[in-house]
């Protein structure tokens, strides 16, 4: 079982500033509240009760071995889970005090607000600029300078723009890998979300790609909460400033992200993050 | 109190490095700790021979803290050490070079008994027994904290620097005395006393290593307490 005074809660010295930024106010409505959350596949429980607050604009790493449940509650968070027959939940998520599982919330405007990025980048069969703009196009907004406008801003915010404004109008599968993971990130920010989910963004990633994606990861949570999966423990050391880890379906340890990759509490975890696992 | 970790690593090469990294911490510190076990018997049996055996093999001990860093810099490198890997990696690099530093200790009263084997012997000399004894014992233990990655013993090396340092203190003293009766030996008295302040200095070594120690098995900074 998880330890609570680690896994229920964030860390005591949560309040203090931490190491990149120091305007974090901690409040329940800043928070993505799981509350004795249990996910089920048919009958398989994957998630057993997991209590996590994650703040605001901050970078939020999930690690854990293969199957240990961090992808599955990554993708509760936008309700993503619920595509696959057969599965039910227990337990509540809140963002900003409500449950997103409240009858009124549309499952579009939910994944509107929690914007998400997949393993491997998936642009669509168009151009670089319709790619940008779609999600507005589907949400109605066809306004030209508007569009132009987000265009450009997305792509400066992923770190994009430089690369592709003479190339507007080319393919976006003409994009090298990197490239294409940045249009993404670029595509799920158009519709100004307020979280971004990133599950495993890097792993098909060079060296470099993954550096401009990691920099472009620490630049964006100063507008957005970002959570990312991540089986790279270097990246989540270089990213996130809190580190959530997870074991067969437990929240095992969660804490500054310092603390877990020089002294975690729990055996489990000083065990999984120096390889001394399995 | 012995702390061993729960599991060997996935990865045996890894494990292999780390091991290979201690074990060159533990072969320097026991080539510096026989080091200074021959400048003392230079010194105290007045026997040149001891003195130049230690001043020729701390070349050994000086690429010996190289290999060490060599060695740390590459298990960083190549495998991403965290957590208690992490702080072992780290500790080991710095007490290779306080180690080294007890060895250039052991040079220069290597150096300075030397000196001293060149004029009469002074009834003095046998005024350091109580500090060559106690930073022999420090520096021994303070490589023992680290081989049994014992805290408790390393914590308690602090408090017998503090003796160390007083014995120091009192001998300089004396001798300071001394070198007004007996002004024709005074280039000795100044001897004993650099001899004296470089047993000290090994004590201070000693506790920089335990306090290295205790970071790599409790993750706890006790250097410098209650400024942070």
């Amino acid at each position: 079982m998880p330890n609570e005074e680690h896994a229920a809660t964030p860390p005591e010295d949560f309040e203090r500033p931490l190491e990149l930024t120091d305007d974090f106010t901690p409040g329940e409505s800043n928070f993505i509240k799981v509350d004795n959350f249990k996910f089920f596949y048919g009958k398989k429980e994957a998630l057993h009760g997991i209590n996590l607050k994650i703040p605001s604009r901050k970078v939020t790493s999930f690690i854990g071995p293969s199957g240990c449940g961090k992808s599955t509650l990554l993708r509760n968070f936008n309700r993503m889970n619920e595509l696959i027959p057969g599965v039910h939940h227990e337990g509540d998520i809140t963002i900003h005090g409500m449950s997103i599982y409240d009858p009124s919330v549309e499952i579009i405007a939910l994944r509107r607000r929690i914007g998400m990025v997949f393993q491997k980048s998936n642009p669509f069969p168009m151009s670089i600029y319709e790619n940008i703009v779609y999600p507005l196009r589907i949400a109605g907004q066809n306004t030209r300078s508007v569009l132009d406008e987000t265009v450009e801003r997305c792509l400066r915010s992923a770190a994009l723009w430089d690369e592709a404004k003479d190339r507007l109008n080319d393919s976006a599968l003409g994009l090298s890998g990197g490239q294409m993971q940045r249009l993404c990130i670029a595509r799920a920010v158009a519709s100004r979300p307020e979280i971004l989910l990133m599950d495993e963004p890097c792993s098909a990633l060079d060296p470099i790609a993954t550096a401009k994606v990691e920099e472009l990861i620490i630049e964006l949570k100063k507008d957005f909460t970002i959570v990312i999966v991540t089986h790279n423990m270097q990246q989540a050391s270089r990213v996130s400033e809190l580190t959530a880890f997870f074991y067969l379906g437990n929240l095992i340890e969660f804490d500054n992200t310092r603390k877990i990759f020089t002294n975690p509490s729990m055996k489990q975890t000083e065990e999984y993050i120096t390889g001394r696992f399995g | 109190m012995y702390k061993e970790p729960a599991k060997p690593h996935t990865l045996s090469n890894f494990t292999t490095s780390l091991d290979q990294l201690r074990s060159s911490v533990l072969r320097m510190s026991s080539l510096a700790h026989l080091n200074l076990k021959n400048s003392i018997k230079g010194l105290m049996e007045r026997d040149d021979d001891w003195c130049n055996n230690c001043i020729a093999d701390d070349e050994e001990i000086d690429l010996l803290e190289m290999q060490i860093d060599h060695e740390g810099i590459e298990v960083m490198s190549r495998f991403h050490p965290f957590a208690s890997d992490l702080r072992e990696v780290i500790s080991s690099i710095k007490i290779g070079a306080n180690i080294e530093r007890v060895a250039d200790q052991a040079v220069n009263i290597a150096r300075r008994a030397r000196k001293l084997n060149e004029q009469p012997e002074l009834a003095e000399l046998h005024l350091l027994d109580n500090p060559i004894r106690l930073s022999l014992e420090m520096f021994a233990d303070a490589v023992r904290a680290f081989a049994e990655r014992n805290a408790e013993l390393a914590v308690e090396l602090k408090s017998r620097d503090k003796e160390l340092d007083l014995l120091n203190k009192d001998l300089t003293d004396a001798l300071i005395n001394r070198m007004q009766d007996d002004s024709p030996n005074l280039p000795s008295y100044l001897n004993l006393i650099f001899i004296s302040r470089c047993l000290e200095r090994i004590g201070d070594h000693a506790c920089n290593i335990a306090e290295d120690v205790v970071f790599a098995v409790n993750a706890e900074d006790i250097r410098h307490p209650g400024k942070v």
